[in-house]
């Protein structure tokens, strides 16, 4: 009997020998949400027969979401409707994006305002929801763009350019710091999610201007690092960075990988360092007030971009189309150079 | 220990013959040969993916280059068909293009003067100071082509394409051109590999790059870089290769592939310059997947087919083995068996002596005995009673011996001529005697014993038993 069995398992062996290969499925899903989305909340006192408009933000835990929750309230208190808000709280979680939308067109939503957590994952959604609501419903994109044409119009800022101004920055920077064209100098980068559009563009013009204008001994790290949206990680890839013996400027592609940045700097006083980023922080903040540091960052208008997409949509609800998808909302640099001049005294008031 | 075992015949004849064995080494020879077959079977399927995966990358990237080619050949028939009109008014002539536009697949067209005046809409005209448009339009030559943007118009990825064209007295000026970046995901369609082709711009100095086609609709105008896009195979074994080939696109050589392995899946990648796109190039990459879907499902089909085939074999193997022992068996009874009286016979007598013999000479010493019988005057009773009487007389004492001595004879072999049958069992002598008393005619038994040690071959008489010869 034993030895039929092996004999059976010599036949199992060699059929084995067909060869199968293992196939892992990576479904990420909905990001690493460590809370899910809340309901949403009135931002204004919501009066009936009003029209209804709903926010959804990337970061409910982040100052720049905040201050663009402000631009909504703000918008809502101008032109006559009620405004609602929620969003997640990591910016990975499309799928509790996903739930938002839902959730708002169920509430009966005239409009919505989304800031996008994934342009390509969340278009689907966006798509059915604009396409088959049997009812008027304004789709206005902040911040993100989507890559669907389901929706009215997108305001936010032109990250290619961002990305762009942000390396022209970095150079500007290096050279007032003393660098020459004939230093082997090195810089590194970090990513807030290596999936976001958003954070992609600003990488590419940031490369497309390096690649262009640097001097060829200085070198961008190939080890870009990337947060997922943390700033306890954020700070341990500051950290990692600031190890390489070359390394003289430091590049955050988002708000988490500013403050990583800014903080390390600052704990470990790495006044060689350049440091620039996007969006206004505590900590980038306390870099660019100190003028001991070189520190720049790129400071988007949110608090616009939604102030504008409330009258957007409610002109869109009124029967008006809107001349142009894309609004580029730009950008000011900040730093300790600029930081006093009154158009940017003007914008730091909503940060 | 079984003695038995060391006589038996038929299992001194299989000794050398295990069906089990020789089972299992055909097993193990087909599976090395399935094994060799598939293995050589893969190989050839993947040097074959390859080649085709190189050849559909060169098509999709020839097909590319001929649609921007038609493109900018439309293009270049339209400022063709403006340097013949020789305008003088730029203005008047956009008001006129902008009339005559048969919602074409372009997003938007304008014209450039000599002084690079922008005939174009307003949000047009920011365009171009914000990405540096008019910088490209000067590269035309007589055709060059914007790196992707994002309109304001469409709020998607565009690209601008400049023509040169010659207005008034001579001047030189652009007609542009700007069309979605999904345009060029149309003209790459391709049905069968729709799900699967990856089609990205790639420009060399930055290592930026943006989809244009891909298994996701929606993720056709993101951008990313090579270095992440990349950074896996960048890191895996085949670095040196990527590095290679992105050396071959830095010295702006027109194409060059590359194959490779990530994540159980093999790809084969192309890039092809763009001429007219300075800096940029196209990269197609298919996985190997699209194209050996159906000879995946022949190899399972072979592999399905070699298994049954194989068992099928084992199963012959089986029934013809159980045929063969069987008819060996009968074989066997017909060669150590006299037929008469279906004891051994002498060829069997030979070996079963000689090995069982041999048995007592190593191990029982002094307790080993044989007793032969030699049954006389036999032809008395042939001649008296005839050869049937003398029939069952051997096969009366045939039986006898066997109830004395047990079913199976073995050790009992008659002499040559039929005489009688040499008896081996410990014991049985004693036992013998008494039952040979049977006297009918006049045939009579001789018996002796020999005893061990003495060796095998010494035969003396059996105290009080040898020299006896009885009436039969």
């Amino acid at each position: 009997m034993k030895r039929m069995a092996a004999v059976l398992i010599s036949m199992l062996l060699g059929l084995s020998l067909l060869g199968c290969q293992e196939r892992g499925q990576d479904e990420t899903g909905g990001g690493q949400a460590s809370r899910s989305a809340p309901d949403f909340e009135p931002l204004n006192e919501t009066v009936d027969g009003r029209r209804n408009i709903y926010l959804i933000v990337k970061n409910l835990d982040s100052s720049y979401w905040q201050v663009m929750i402000d631009g909504a309230k703000a918008g809502g208190d101008a032109f006559d409707c009620n405004v609602y808000f929620s969003g997640t709280y990591v910016e990975t979680d499309w799928k509790g994006q996903e739930r938002l939308l839902d959730a708002a067109v169920e509430a009966g939503a005239d409009a919505i305002l989304l800031a996008p957590d994934d342009s390509v994952l969340l278009s689907e959604k966006i798509d059915e929801l604009y396409q088959s609501g049997g009812r008027e419903l304004a789709v206005v994109l902040l911040d993100t763009m989507a890559n669907t044409d389901s929706y009215d119009v997108c305001y936010m800022t032109d990250n290619l350019m961002a990305g762009q101004q942000a390396a022209q920055e970095m150079i500007a920077q290096l050279k007032k710091s003393g660098a020459s064209d004939s230093d082997s100098l090195q810089i590194g980068l970090q990513l807030g999610a290596a999936s976001s559009q958003t954070i992609s563009e600003r990488l590419a013009g940031f490369f497309k201007y390096w690649s262009k204008n640097a001097p060829e001994s200085w070198e961008v790290i190939p080890d870009i690092k990337c947060n997922d949206g943390y700033l306890d990680k954020a700070v341990e890839c500051a950290e990692e960075l600031l190890e390489y013996p070359n390394l003289r400027g430091l590049f955050g592609t988002n708000n988490s990988s500013t403050r990583g940045f800014a903080r390390v700097v600052r704990e470990q006083e790495r006044r060689d360092i350049v440091v620039v980023g996007f969006d206004y922080s505590d900590d980038i903040a306390a870099l660019i007030q100190d003028d001991t540091y070189r520190a720049s960052t790129i400071l988007q208008k949110q608090y616009e971009m939604s102030y504008a997409g409330i009258e957007a949509a409610l002109k869109r609800l009124d029967g008006e189309t809107a001349p142009v998808k894309f609004v580029d909302m730009g950008v000011i640099v900040v730093n300790s150079d600029t930081i006093g001049q009154p158009e940017v005294q003007e914008a730091l008031k909503h940060n | 220990m079984n003695t038995r075992k060391n006589i038996n015949i038929p299992k001194e004849i299989s000794k050398h013959f295990s069906f089990l064995k020789t089972l299992i080494l055909y097993l193990v020879i087909c599976d090395l040969g399935i094994g060799l077959l598939l293995v050589s079977f893969n190989s050839l399927i993947r040097k074959n993916n390859q080649k085709l995966m190189s050849d559909v990358c060169s098509l999709v990237t020839e097909k590319l280059e001929s649609s921007i080619s038609h493109m900018t050949g439309l293009a270049e028939n339209m400022a063709a068909m403006l340097s013949a009109q020789a305008p003088d008014d730029l203005q008047a002539l956009y008001g006129q293009l902008l009339q005559n536009d048969g919602g074409s697949e372009y997003v938007s067209l304008g014209l450039i003067d000599e002084e690079g005046r922008i005939y174009a809409t307003p949000t047009e005209q920011s365009e171009f100071e914000k990405w540096g448009l008019l910088e490209t339009a000067r590269l035309a030559d007589p055709v060059s082509v914007s790196a992707p943007y994002r309109s304001g118009k469409t709020g998607q990825p565009v690209f601008t394409m400049f023509v040169d064209f010659t207005y008034g007295e001579g001047s030189r000026g652009y007609l542009f051109l700007t069309y979605p970046l999904e345009e060029i995901q149309r003209m790459a369609y391709t049905e069968v590999l729709t799900d699967d082709v990856e089609i990205w711009l790639m420009e060399a100095a930055s290592d930026n790059i943006i989809q244009c086609a891909g298994p996701n609709p929606y993720s056709i105008g993101v951008w990313d870089n090579a270095k992440i896009l990349f950074g896996e195979l960048i890191h895996s074994g085949y670095g040196e290769d990527y590095a290679a080939w992105k050396d071959k696109m830095d010295a702006g050589e027109a194409a060059a592939g590359l194959t490779y392995r990530l994540g159980g899946e093999s790809y084969t990648q192309v890039y092809s310059r763009i001429d007219c796109m300075h800096g940029w190039y196209v990269v197609v990459r298919i996985p190997s997947v699209s194209l050996s879907t159906a000879i995946q499902q022949f190899r399972v089909r072979v592999a399905v087919f070699v298994g049954f085939l194989l068992i099928v074999t084992v199963g012959l193997f089986l029934v013809s083995h159980r045929r063969e022992a069987r008819e060996k068996k009968v074989l066997e009874n017909l060669s150590i068996q006299d037929p008469l009286t279906s004891a051994l016979n002498r060829r069997a007598f030979d070996f079963t002596a000689d090995q069982y013999l041999g048995y007592l000479g190593k191990t029982l010493k002094n307790e080993a005995s044989l007793l032969f019988i030699d049954v006389d005057n036999f032809k008395h009773v042939n001649d008296r009673f005839g050869h049937e009487a003398g029939d069952r007389i051997l096969t009366g004492f045939a039986s006898a011996l066997r109830e004395i001595f047990g079913e199976e004879p073995a050790g009992a072999a008659p002499e040559e001529g039929g005489r009688g049958p040499a008896l081996r069992r410990r014991g049985g002598v004693r036992r013998l005697c008494p039952h040979v008393q049977l006297r009918r005619g006049g045939v009579s038994e001789g018996c002796g014993r020999s005893e061990e040690p003495g060796g095998a071959g010494r035969q003396r008489p059996v105290p009080g038993e040898g020299e006896r010869k009885k009436r039969v």
